[in-house]
């Protein structure tokens, strides 16, 4: 683990836990599970707040040549925390989008060419290919644990984060912290990956918040008006199955 | 700017399908290059697909099935990624997280009101584990029906988003309630995928202990009537540097 974060609560796992899931690794369907097929680590910020910053390491799958799920850890080991998800699409499907969707985008031209976002344990060359092509693409990256806050537990409302854009907004003992982790060079790695663009129409100016800062907020409203219709006598429904 | 509630805009190409053009080799071999060198431990750490139900805190009318894969921090602590179907081209529709009764009670009643029980969603046997047999889940469940829920989801993808647009949405548990029953249409289907009886699985279920009580916090339209949503608004941004 890369900070100290206070450990999330609770017992050791139980003897008879651990049977239950071991035989249920062994007979169980996997499918989405089993398509996640690359790491990468990156750094994402609160939308609504540039200087909290987090570690981010995204496991990725395909949903096709254009689209990526990510299950988004705050560490690479096997007891990390699922802190957040990230969706990653091409500039294509990015410019397709309704234009009050597009804010909540980010872009990761900066990123990929800055060398800050890297894939941990592959060779430069081979890396280089599929980062070259995220270069160009757009993410959504939501957070549900504000664990640089020293949350034991995914408190509070979803976070829309958001990734770096330009030179000096990553704090420097970040980047050296995960430079020295992952024996990896951010300079080395620029240099290594000038010859890549960024998306072929630009950066569109609505992407990135807009600009702007942006927060989630938690609004309480009405149950649903076929609730008012279903609040028949009981057995009055014929469709209902459990009592 | 964006809210759970709320549908978004149109976007181009046919309903329901996920836009984009088919893998090409080159990116498949660059995937499977991926999974020889690097660990991908948390990944390995899931350890069990669970198959239930669930609905929008906003709007308890729209029901969806959820697959959710299952990693255990400890005894008390499960972290949840969730999916609509278990193929391997399931979306991921969102994240949920599942706690240990004394935990949730430690926490603040405005956290509590975002989380759910699964004591009915498991008696029920709404809550299946496919490919499991009922013996071994019921060690499990025992457990599981003491627990809360805290579920947000991504991707709507029941109203035809075809992106995971908009907010993320919360979503809450079924109960023994008239408007937290789900719809039946739904259950038998996935009964018959998985080829189950609900009946059956509910007899197996039968001496699996509730919760003493279930908090009055917790399952929040239950007793008020009233669900939640979320928006995401445009503010000032505290930097340091210039953005973008």
């Amino acid at each position: 683990m890369s900070a100290r974060h206070p450990e999330v609560p609770g017992d050791k796992t139980g003897t008879a836990t651990s049977v239950v899931e071991t035989a249920a690794a062994a007979v169980q369907k996997f499918g989405p599970i089993n398509n996640m097929h690359q790491h990468l680590c990156a750094f994402h910020f609160y939308a609504h707040d540039m200087k909290r910053q987090v570690e981010a390491h995204h496991f990725c799958g395909h949903q096709n040549e254009e689209v990526r799920q990510c299950l988004i850890y705050d560490g690479p080991e096997s007891d990390a925390r699922l802190i957040g998800v990230e969706y990653i699409i091409s500039e294509a499907l990015f410019l397709t989008l309704p234009d009050k969707e597009k804010p909540l985008w980010h872009s990761h031209e900066y990123e990929v060419k800055s060398g800050l976002l890297f894939m941990p344990a592959m060779p430069g060359p081979i890396e280089r290919q599929d980062l070259a092509k995220l270069a160009q693409t757009y993410g959504k990256a939501i957070h549900f644990w504000q664990v640089d806050r020293g949350d034991n537990l995914p408190l509070g409302l979803p976070q829309i984060m958001m990734a770096l854009t330009r030179d000096g907004q990553l704090h420097d003992h970040l980047s050296k912290d995960v430079e020295k982790r992952f024996n990896v060079n951010f300079n080395e790695e620029r240099e290594n990956r000038a010859y890549m663009k960024g998306p072929e129409h630009g950066i569109h100016p609505l992407a990135n918040g807009a600009g702007k800062g942006l927060q989630t907020v938690l609004r309480e409203v009405d149950c649903k008006p076929q609730a008012a219709a279903a609040a028949t006598p009981a057995g009055a429904s014929a469709t209902r199955v459990f009592v | 700017m964006a809210s759970s509630d709320e549908k978004p805009g149109p976007m181009p190409g046919p309903e329901g399908s996920t836009p984009g053009k088919a893998m090409t080799t080159g990116q498949r071999i660059l995937d499977k290059g991926a999974q020889i060198v690097q660990s991908l431990k948390p990944i390995k750490h899931i350890s069990q697909h669970a198959c239930t139900f669930a609905f929008y805190a906003h709007d308890l009318s729209r029901h969806i099935q959820t697959h959710h894969f299952l990693s255990r921090l400890n005894q008390d602590f499960l972290q949840c990624p969730v999916y609509d179907s278990d193929s391997s081209d399931a979306r991921l529709i969102g994240i949920e997280y599942i706690i240990s009764e004394w935990i949730f009670e430690a926490l603040p009643a405005e956290e509590q009101k975002l989380w759910h029980s699964h004591a009915y969603e498991i008696e029920s046997g709404l809550w299946i584990n496919p490919g499991m047999a009922e013996t071994i889940q019921k060690l499990e469940l025992r457990n599981l029906a003491k627990t809360y829920g805290k579920f947000w989801c991504t991707w709507q993808v029941d109203r035809g988003d075809k992106l995971p647009l908009g907010a993320p949405a919360l979503m809450v548990s079924p109960q023994a309630e008239i408007m937290g029953l789900v719809n039946p249409e739904l259950i038998v289907k996935r009964d018959e995928k998985y080829r189950i009886t609900s009946e059956d699985v509910i007899e197996s279920r039968a001496g699996i202990e509730e919760p003493e009580t279930i908090s009055l916090h917790a399952d929040h339209w239950r007793n008020t009537g009233k669900g939640f949503a979320i928006d995401v608004v445009q503010t000032e941004m505290k930097s340091g540097a210039p953005f973008p």
